[in-house]
């Protein structure tokens, strides 16, 4: 009797075993937010693109966060999803048009987006502590206004709004070059990237991330 | 036989049972004004269906406080940003609940007077309207259901998916449902149950929320809003939502049927009672009362500073942050900032006794934070966090702090204190300063198994006082606004007419330090459309920072410093991250479960 209770509760376990463990997702989606074929530097953390997929019961959004240069991937099952970009959350114009995602094994997408402003040749020059920046900054759409750019250092290769070590803000001229100054703090190594602030819009447009030697 | 197979139920109440019996009636109010949320409250209530209607442990979330209790709520120190769900509050079961009850009183109550059938049908409006206030300043314009929805086995739901109001609606709806109902609630003197002037301090507050809305949210450099108007008041309705809030403060103050408290002669004592003293207090508008031995919360167990607890665990979780502390501004009218160092900063500034960095503020800092050298139920709280020793060699200070509370230093006398601060240890203080508003004075309170009963205070006139300054300013009215701000602070302990020159920052920092831990803070600056600035996630501002004071005795012997008292400001050690508040959460987020059950109801501006 007894060993037929625990043969009985083998059995049980075996089957439950295959009953609730799903196959992990596997499938990779890649993918780029860009303009003009460049991607769009934001901060890390901040900046969510959506994934939906429609015919299920459970309808809620793969939330996908940007990487700082631009840069998304999340890991899938396969099938048809819809990527669209999260309303309000870039530094770029709303657009609440989908795009249709097909994944089988792994696929990839470059979503194109309207900025409000970028950055372009972006320089680094240290000299004793100071620290100069020198960027071109250009408006793309007029709907709203230039508030400040500002010029961060981190002691990590990931700087943003929250992620840096001291930041100063200038409210520039940006028909020609913009250059920014800040003393270096006291620390081993450097990072530097400057960031755009558009009024009234809560993420910023980044350069690249430079390491000061 | 027919008759007697049809029986009348033992065990359930028929609605003809239910609304012709007050007592069963009172009951049911009982209930619905338990069911009334706030945000950080004295309690933690997670009702499966209303959804979460109290966390006290918030107030450890913004710039007044930080967490310094168990470790595992740590993360409180660590918001990387606040969530774009934070503060989620959907609790139309409550609605339905308040609506299903105003018609069955019209249905059944039959036996009921028509005076006994107005009072309930307007305590039970008032409930509606206080909680859709709350529904409004959380996730902006939501739909206005006023009856019951009741399905009809169609298949088509359409009727019952409500599209949202505009935010403005839901704040007129307010103001005139409080005109409605003010003049038949009754309760007259009742702090618990809604009265008249319960009804007018929820619309002097709700008026003041919509004009500052209108008024700040046209002044951002892109105002948030929906296209609708679920999100968004225009900033012509300002002046309208000012002097409807104004009117119905001045209702309150001039009625005379509450006052200021001023029992105490001793102007901080005083305060602390204000808020926390139940016996004769003409102060309190509305309050959730508890009462021992059965009706009772750990809010003291959590709080109470850690060398006086009572209990052997528990203590010291929200400790108020030197930001708040440096609010209070002293009493000649100058700013709050401590006088820690020389002004060259060359040097600490040295007190003979700990407490005299203190000396002259605010008498509000006294009643609302316990800092070093002061008393709590009569005991002498040891708030050091170590010592500064004189090395003649470096011509410096070592800094000696001890690894536990109570410890002693080499010559004999006080380390650290047996209420820390500490930078490490849980449930000790991590800013030098302990919590005192709500927590209860009396004995044996901070145990479990005693626990405390003081009430958490909704309404009462001091912020009414603030209301109607904060109203008459934005209307013009300089001078009558200067007369009540300037009444507020003498109760402070400040002389007579002690501002001349109203400003912005004047009146939100009166409110601040006024009614510091009543669930304000937030809200105002979310209104006041600052919170984006001030809790801007910059780990250089001097806001989104949390900040404390570390207390040290000096030791140099033959010096004339020695034996005296020097403060450090520093960064908070356990606080990790930078207060971030986004554009995104002037507004929450409505859950994705909501909008999939109703395709009228649009989502908030940045979600």
């Amino acid at each position: 009797m007894r060993y037929l209770l625990l043969t009985s509760l083998v059995l049980i376990f075996a089957a439950g075993c295959k009953k609730d463990n799903f196959e992990k997702p596997k499938s990779t989606l890649t993918g780029r937010v860009v303009y003009d074929k460049n991607a769009i530097g934001v901060r890390s953390n901040g900046v969510q693109v959506e994934l939906w997929q429609h015919g299920y019961e459970l309808f809620s959004k793969i939330p996908v966060y940007v990487g700082q240069d631009g840069a998304f991937s999340a890991i899938l099952f396969d099938g048809d999803y819809k990527l669209v970009l999260r309303q309000g959350n870039g530094p770029w114009l709303d657009d609440a048009d989908s795009l249709d995602v097909k994944v089988n094994g792994s696929a990839s997408v470059d979503i194109s987006v309207n900025p409000y402003f970028i950055i372009s040749n972006a320089t680094f020059t240290k000299s004793g502590t100071l620290l100069t920046a020198t960027v071109s900054i250009k408006q793309i759409n007029n709907n709203l206004p230039l508030e400040s750019v500002y010029l961060y250092i981190g002691n990590t290769n990931i700087v943003d709004q929250v992620n840096n070590i001291k930041s100063t803000a200038v409210t520039p001229d940006i028909s020609g070059p913009v250059t920014i100054q800040v003393t270096l703090p006291a620390d081993a190594a450097y990072y530097a990237r400057v960031g755009v602030k558009t009024a009234g819009v809560a993420e910023q447009v980044y350069s690249e991330v430079k390491k000061v030697e | 036989m027919k008759d007697w197979l049809d029986r009348e139920p033992r065990t359930i109440l028929s609605d003809q049972q239910v609304w012709n019996d007050p007592k069963q009636i009172v009951a049911l109010l009982a209930n619905f004004y338990d069911r009334l949320p706030a945000e950080s409250g004295l309690v933690d209530v997670n009702d499966g269906s209303d959804g979460r209607l109290f966390q006290w442990r918030d107030m450890a979330n913004f710039d007044d406080a930080m967490w310094s209790g168990q470790s595992n709520e740590d993360g409180r120190n660590n918001i990387t940003s606040y969530n774009y769900n934070s503060w989620y509050l959907w609790n139309y079961t409550f609605i339905r609940d308040l609506n299903l009850a105003l018609e069955n009183i019209a249905t059944y109550g039959v036996n009921l007077t028509d005076d006994q059938k107005k009072q309930y049908s307007a305590e039970l409006r008032f409930l509606r309207a206080f909680n859709y206030f709350e529904l409004v300043k959380r996730m902006g314009g939501v739909p206005l259901i006023t009856t019951q929805l009741i399905y009809d086995y169609s298949g088509n739901v359409s009727n019952l998916q409500q599209p949202r109001a505009k935010e403005s609606e839901v704040y007129d709806f307010i103001a005139s449902e409080v005109d409605a109902i003010k003049n038949d609630l009754g309760n007259d003197g009742s702090a618990s149950r809604a009265n008249k002037y319960t009804a007018l301090a929820l619309k002097s507050r709700a008026m003041l929320y919509a004009g500052s809305i209108a008024k700040y949210n046209g002044l951002m450099a892109a105002p948030i809003s929906t296209p609708n108007g679920e999100v968004g008041i225009p900033a012509a309705m300002a002046n309208n939502y000012y002097q409807q809030s104004l009117a119905a403060s001045q209702e309150i103050i001039n009625s005379g049927a509450y006052t200021l408290y001023r029992n105490n002669p001793d102007a901080g004592e005083n305060f602390f009672e204000a808020v926390t003293k139940k016996a004769s207090n003409k102060e309190v508008i509305f309050v959730k009362d508890y009462l021992l031995p059965t009706r009772k919360h750990v809010f003291s167990y959590d709080n109470i500073a850690r060398g006086i607890r009572e209990d052997n665990l528990g203590s010291s979780s929200i400790t108020p942050s030197l930001n708040l502390v440096e609010s209070y501004e002293y009493l000649d009218g100058t700013s709050g900032a401590l006088k820690i160092r020389t002004a060259d900063n060359s040097d600490f500034i040295y007190y003979d006794n700990v407490q005299d960095i203190f000396a002259n503020k605010d008498a509000r800092l006294y009643g609302t934070i316990i800092y070093p050298g002061t008393t709590f139920k009569g005991l002498q709280l040891s708030i050091q966090a170590g010592v500064m020793a004189w090395n003649d060699t470096r011509n410096a200070y070592d800094i000696v702090e001890g690894s536990d509370l109570g410890t002693t230093y080499t010559d004999g006398k006080l380390l650290t204190g047996t209420s820390g601060p500490h930078r490490s240890i849980q449930e000790v203080s991590n800013t030098g300063f302990y919590l005192k508003k709500f927590i209860d004075p009396n004995d044996k309170t901070s145990t479990r198994g005693v626990q405390s009963d003081v009430w958490w205070v909704w309404f009462r006139l001091g912020e009414v006082y603030l209301n109607a300054t904060e109203a008459a300013f934005e209307l013009g009215q300089t001078g009558i606004a200067l007369n009540y701000i300037n009444t507020l602070r003498e109760r402070a302990g400040f002389p007579a007419n002690s501002v001349t020159v109203l400003t912005n920052e004047r009146i939100r920092n009166e409110r601040r330090v006024e009614l510091a831990f009543e669930d304000h803070r937030l809200w105002d600056l979310k209104r006041w459309r600052i919170a984006d600035k001030v809790w801007n996630g910059s780990t250089s501002s001097a806001d989104a920072m949390i900040y404390a004071l570390y207390p040290y005795r000096v030791i140099r012997p033959g010096n004339a410093h020695d034996g005296k008292y020097v403060f450090v400001k520093m960064v908070a050690p356990r606080f990790r991250a930078p207060r971030f508040f986004q554009l995104g959460n002037y507004y929450t987020a409505i859950d994705q479960s909501v909008l999939n059950n109703n395709p009228k109801i649009i989502k908030n501006p940045f979600h």
